[in-house]
C-alpha cells in the first residue's frame, strides 16, 4: 500500500509541474486575434501559416472554412499558447471546417468555453503536438471536448496531450480511418475516445489519471455507426478519477477506475496493452441496455455541455442501432490492480463490491444477450491469470459467473487483422 | 498516514494554481496587405452613394429594395441594395434566389436609429456587408463604418462594437453589436458548398409594387405577371394570418440552415416557409444531437405546448451553447418569440 501511495504522490507531482507551468500568473499576454483571424480568411491553397511564439488571447471562435492544404504550426507546445479565458463569443476555441487537407501542429489551445478545438466535415486533418488543457483542472464546467474531429475522413492524431475535459479528451466521432498515436491524456473524464468511427487504429497512447481512460463507443441517433478498431500498446493505468461530467451526459456513468470500455460496438481488437490499476475495472465490455438501465429516471440534461451526447433512452427507436457489441477480442493484455476495492461512486462500482469483494475484476462482461444474434463472437484470451466477471445483468446478475472458458478465443481470433 | 497527508497538501497546491487574473495586453498587428487580396480597404471606393457617404443615396445602377420579412439582427435596421452591372439584368426563379449577372453587388447596411422612435432621424451606421459575385462565385465582405460615419473600412476579422438607442419611453438600451467575421458570413450563407444570397428570392422581394417597377426597369427576365408571383407573409403585419406569419418567421430566422441543403440538415429539421410534412417541421420530432440544446425537452414542437417545444427555448436562449440561430443575435427577439409561441399554441 506504501508503495502505492508514493507512486500516486510522485504522479500528482508532475501533475502539479504540468498545471503549474502552463497557467502561470506570469505570462505576458497578447492579442493577434484580428491579424490571425484575418490570415486564415485569406489563405490560399497550399500556404503555411506561423503561429509566432508567445501567449495570446481570444475573445471568439478562431475559424479556418472551406481552404485545403493548409499548415498552421506553432513554435511549439510550450511556446505558442492561444487562450479562450476571456471568450466572449460562440462556444469553439479554434474551429476547423469543411477543409480539405489540414495540419494543425506544435501550439496550445487552452482554457475554451466549449471545445477547445474542433474539427468538422473535413477531409484529412493532422493534430501533431497540439496541447489542449483546461487550465482549471478537471471541473464540470470545462468544456466537453479537448481535441474534437467529428464527420471527418483521415485523421491523424499524434503526440498531442488533452487535460481537463469534461467529457472526452483525445476523442473521434463519427469519422473514418483514423490514426490515434502516441497521445497522452490525464484529468479529463474519459482520456481517449473513439465514438462512431469506422476503422480506427490506436496505438502508443498513455492515459492516467481520467475517469476511464480508453473508450470505444457506439451511440445511437447519430449520422454513423461505428465499427472496426483496433487498440494496441497503449499504456492505461491509475484512471481513478472522480467523474466529474455534466449529469445525463454519456461519459457521466462510467465508474471511476475503469481502464477500457467498450460499448455496443463491433470488430474490436483490444491487445498488447497495459493496463493497470484502475481500481474498478480493467477492461469492460458491455451493451447500452446496461448503460440505460443505470440512467433510467435520469432525464436529458439541459445544461450539459457543447456537443456532448446524453443519455438517450429512445435508443430502441433508432432502428438502425445495434445496442449490443460482437466480434470483440480482448487478448495478450498485461493486466493488473493493486486496489483492493471498486470505486465506490458509482453504481457498477457498488455491485462489484456486492460480487466481487476484495478483487475488482480485471475483465467484465455484462452478459447480457442480444435477442437477434445469439452468437456473438466475444472473446478474452492470454490475458494472464485476472479476475473475469460475466455479471449476467439481463437476469438480474442470477448467474453471473467468474468463469472465462465460455469466452475463450479460438486460435483465428488471437491475431491482428 | 503521513504519506495522505502529504498527497492531501500537494492537492491543495493544485488548486491553488488555477488560472486567476489574467491581464491581455492588446497589441494589434495590422494585417497590412492581406487586406488588399481581400478586397478595396474602404467602402466609397465603390461609388455605391451620391452625395455623402453616410446619405446613403444609392448612386447610378444601385437601386434600393425592400423585403417582406427580415432576419433579426438584434434590432439593427437595415438599408438593402443591390448594384447591377450596366445594362445587365437579374433572372426570376420562382422558388430559389434570383440569378444575378456576374459582377452583382448585393449591399446591406446596418443601422441603429439614435431614437426608434424617429427611425427616419439621426442614425449610427455600424457596418455594411457586400456579396459580391465574382468569377460565379459569391464572396461575402463586411466594412465598419467609423466614429465620424464618413467611411467604411474592410474588416474580415469581425469586431464588436457598443451601441445605444432609445426605445419608446426614453428606455435608453445598450448592447454590444458583434460584426461578424468572414467566416461567420458563410457559416449562414452556405448552401452545399457554396456561399449563396438569403434574402433576394421571389417571395421576399414580393413587396408591394417593387416587382411590378423592376420589370417596368427592365431589371428582371423571366418575370411572370405579379399575381403568379409567390408572397411570403411579413411577420411583423398582424393583418396576416398567425399561421404565414410564424412560417415566414422561421424561414428568415432558421431555413437558411434548416433547409435540406443548409449546413443544419443533419437534424433532420427543415423550416422553409413551404414546408408541409409536420415532422420536417419539427411537429413531434425528437432531437437528433441537440445535446444540451434540447433543454431536457423531447419534441422540437409540441402542438399546443411552447413550453415543451424545444424550438421555443432555444429561440428564447441566449446561452451560446443552446441559442438558435447560433449567431447573429446576443438579444432574444422577443417579438419573434412571442409569435411562434402563440403559434406552436393554436397548433393541434
Amino acid at each position: 500500500m506504501m508503495n502505492i501511495g508514493r507512486g500516486a504522490i510522485i504522479g500528482c507531482l508532475c501533475l502539479a509541474a504540468a498545471a503549474c507551468t502552463s497557467p502561470g500568473p506570469s505570462r505576458n499576454w497578447k492579442s493577434i486575434e484580428r491579424s490571425l483571424q484575418t490570415q486564415f480568411i485569406a489563405a490560399n491553397d497550399g500556404d503555411t501559416i506561423d503561429l509566432p511564439e508567445g501567449h495570446y488571447m481570444f475573445t471568439r471562435s478562431l475559424t479556418l472554412d472551406g481552404k485545403s492544404n493548409i499548415v498552421i504550426r506553432g513554435k511549439g507546445m510550450d511556446e505558442t499558447i492561444l487562450s479562450w479565458l476571456n471568450q466572449a463569443e460562440g462556444a469553439q476555441g479554434f474551429q476547423v471546417s469543411n477543409c480539405r487537407n489540414i495540419v494543425l501542429q506544435d501550439f496550445s489551445v487552452e482554457d475554451a468555453k466549449g471545445d477547445n478545438l474542433k474539427v468538422n466535415d473535413t477531409r484529412g486533418i493532422t493534430f501533431r503536438r497540439i496541447r489542449s488543457v483546461w487550465t482549471g483542472g478537471p471541473r464540470t464546467e470545462n468544456g466537453a471536448y479537448a481535441i474534437y474531429p467529428v464527420l471527418c475522413k483521415q485523421v491523424l492524431m499524434e503526440e498531442c496531450i488533452a487535460v481537463g475535459s469534461s467529457d472526452a479528451g483525445i476523442y473521434v466521432g463519427q469519422s473514418d480511418s483514423v490514426i490515434i498515436r502516441n497521445n497522452t491524456a490525464y484529468w479529463n473524464v474519459a482520456g481517449i475516445e473513439a465514438e462512431n468511427s469506422r476503422w480506427v487504429e490506436i496505438y502508443g497512447n498513455e492515459a492516467y489519471d481520467n475517469t476511464g481512460g480508453l473508450l470505444i463507443f457506439d451511440l445511437p441517433g447519430l449520422t454513423q455507426y461505428g465499427h472496426t478498431t483496433r487498440a494496441y500498446n497503449n499504456r492505461i493505468h491509475d484512471n481513478n478519477h472522480e467523474n466529474f461530467a455534466q449529469e445525463g451526459n454519456i461519459v457521466a456513468s462510467i465508474p471511476p477506475g475503469s481502464g477500457v470500455m467498450i460499448l455496443a460496438t463491433h470488430d474490436v481488437q483490444l491487445y498488447d496493452n497495459e493496463i493497470v490499476d484502475n481500481q474498478t475495472v480493467g477492461v469492460a465490455v458491455v451493451s447500452y441496455e446496461l448503460v440505460a438501465a443505470m440512467n433510467e429516471g435520469v432525464e436529458e440534461q439541459p445544461d450539459a455541455i457543447g456537443g456532448a451526447q446524453t443519455v438517450n433512452n429512445r435508443f430502441r427507436e433508432d432502428s438502425l442501432y445495434n445496442p449490443y457489441p460482437y466480434e470483440v477480442s480482448i487478448f495478450r493484455n498485461r493486466i493488473s490492480n493493486t486496489h483492493w476495492f471498486p470505486s465506490m461512486q458509482n453504481d457498477i462500482g457498488k455491485l462489484l463490491i456486492w460480487y466481487s469483494p476484495f478483487t475488482p475484476p480485471s475483465l467484465l462482461y455484462d452478459g447480457i444477450e442480444d435477442p437477434k444474434r445469439p452468437q456473438r463472437n466475444i472473446c478474452f484470451a492470454e490475458n494472464g491469470d485476472v479476475r473475469f466477471v460475466n455479471l449476467d445483468a439481463g437476469h438480474d446478475f442470477e448467474s453471473l459467473s467468474t468463469d472465462v472458458t465460455p469466452f475463450v478465443c479460438p486460435p483465428e481470433k488471437l491475431n491482428p487483422r | 498516514m503521513s504519506t495522505r497527508f502529504g498527497l492531501l497538501v500537494l492537492m491543495t497546491l493544485l488548486l491553488g494554481c488555477g488560472p486567476g487574473e489574467r491581464k491581455v495586453i492588446v497589441e494589434e498587428e495590422v494585417p497590412g496587405d492581406l487586406m488588399a487580396e481581400l478586397g478595396p480597404e474602404k467602402l466609397s471606393s465603390y461609388g455605391f452613394f451620391d452625395g455623402p457617404l453616410r446619405d446613403l443615396r444609392p448612386a447610378k445602377n444601385v437601386h434600393f429594395y425592400a423585403i417582406n420579412s427580415p432576419l433579426f439582427s438584434d434590432y439593427a435596421f437595415k438599408a438593402r441594395m443591390i448594384r447591377l452591372p450596366e445594362g445587365a439584368r437579374m433572372r426570376y426563379h420562382e422558388t430559389e434566389t434570383f440569378e444575378f449577372p456576374e459582377g452583382t453587388i448585393l449591399i446591406k447596411n446596418f443601422y441603429y436609429p439614435a431614437d426608434f422612435g424617429k427611425p427616419d432621424g439621426e442614425r449610427r451606421l455600424m457596418e455594411t456587408r457586400l456579396l459580391v459575385l465574382r468569377d460565379g462565385e459569391w464572396q461575402p465582405l463586411t466594412y465598419i463604418w467609423n466614429e465620424e460615419q464618413t467611411e467604411a473600412i474592410l474588416e474580415p476579422a469581425g469586431r464588436t462594437l457598443p451601441v445605444s438607442w432609445t426605445e419608446g419611453k426614453g428606455v435608453v438600451r445598450t448592447i454590444d453589436y458583434s460584426v461578424p467575421n468572414l467566416n461567420q458570413c458563410r457559416g449562414c450563407h452556405l448552401k452545399g458548398d457554396r456561399v449563396m444570397p438569403i434574402g433576394p428570392s421571389a417571395r421576399q422581394l414580393n413587396v408591394g409594387s417593387q416587382l411590378d417597377r423592376w420589370n417596368l426597369e427592365g431589371l428582371v427576365d423571366g418575370m411572370p405577371d405579379v399575381p403568379h408571383i409567390p408572397r411570403l407573409a411579413n411577420y411583423e403585419d398582424s393583418r396576416e394570418p398567425l399561421e404565414n406569419r410564424a412560417r415566414a418567421w422561421l424561414e428568415i430566422n432558421c431555413a437558411h440552415c434548416h433547409r435540406p441543403d443548409g449546413q443544419g440538415k443533419t437534424s433532420g429539421l427543415h423550416l422553409m416557409a413551404d414546408v408541409t410534412s409536420p415532422l420536417a417541421l419539427g411537429i413531434g420530432k425528437p432531437p437528433v444531437a441537440a445535446g444540451k440544446g434540447s433543454g431536457g425537452r423531447k419534441y422540437s414542437i409540441v402542438p399546443g405546448e411552447p413550453d415543451e417545444s424545444i424550438l421555443v427555448y432555444r429561440i428564447e436562449s441566449t446561452d451560446p451553447g443552446v441559442m438558435m440561430p447560433e449567431m447573429g443575435r446576443r438579444l432574444v427577439h422577443e417579438e419573434g418569440v412571442t409569435l411562434v409561441r402563440e403559434w406552436i399554441q393554436s397548433l393541434k
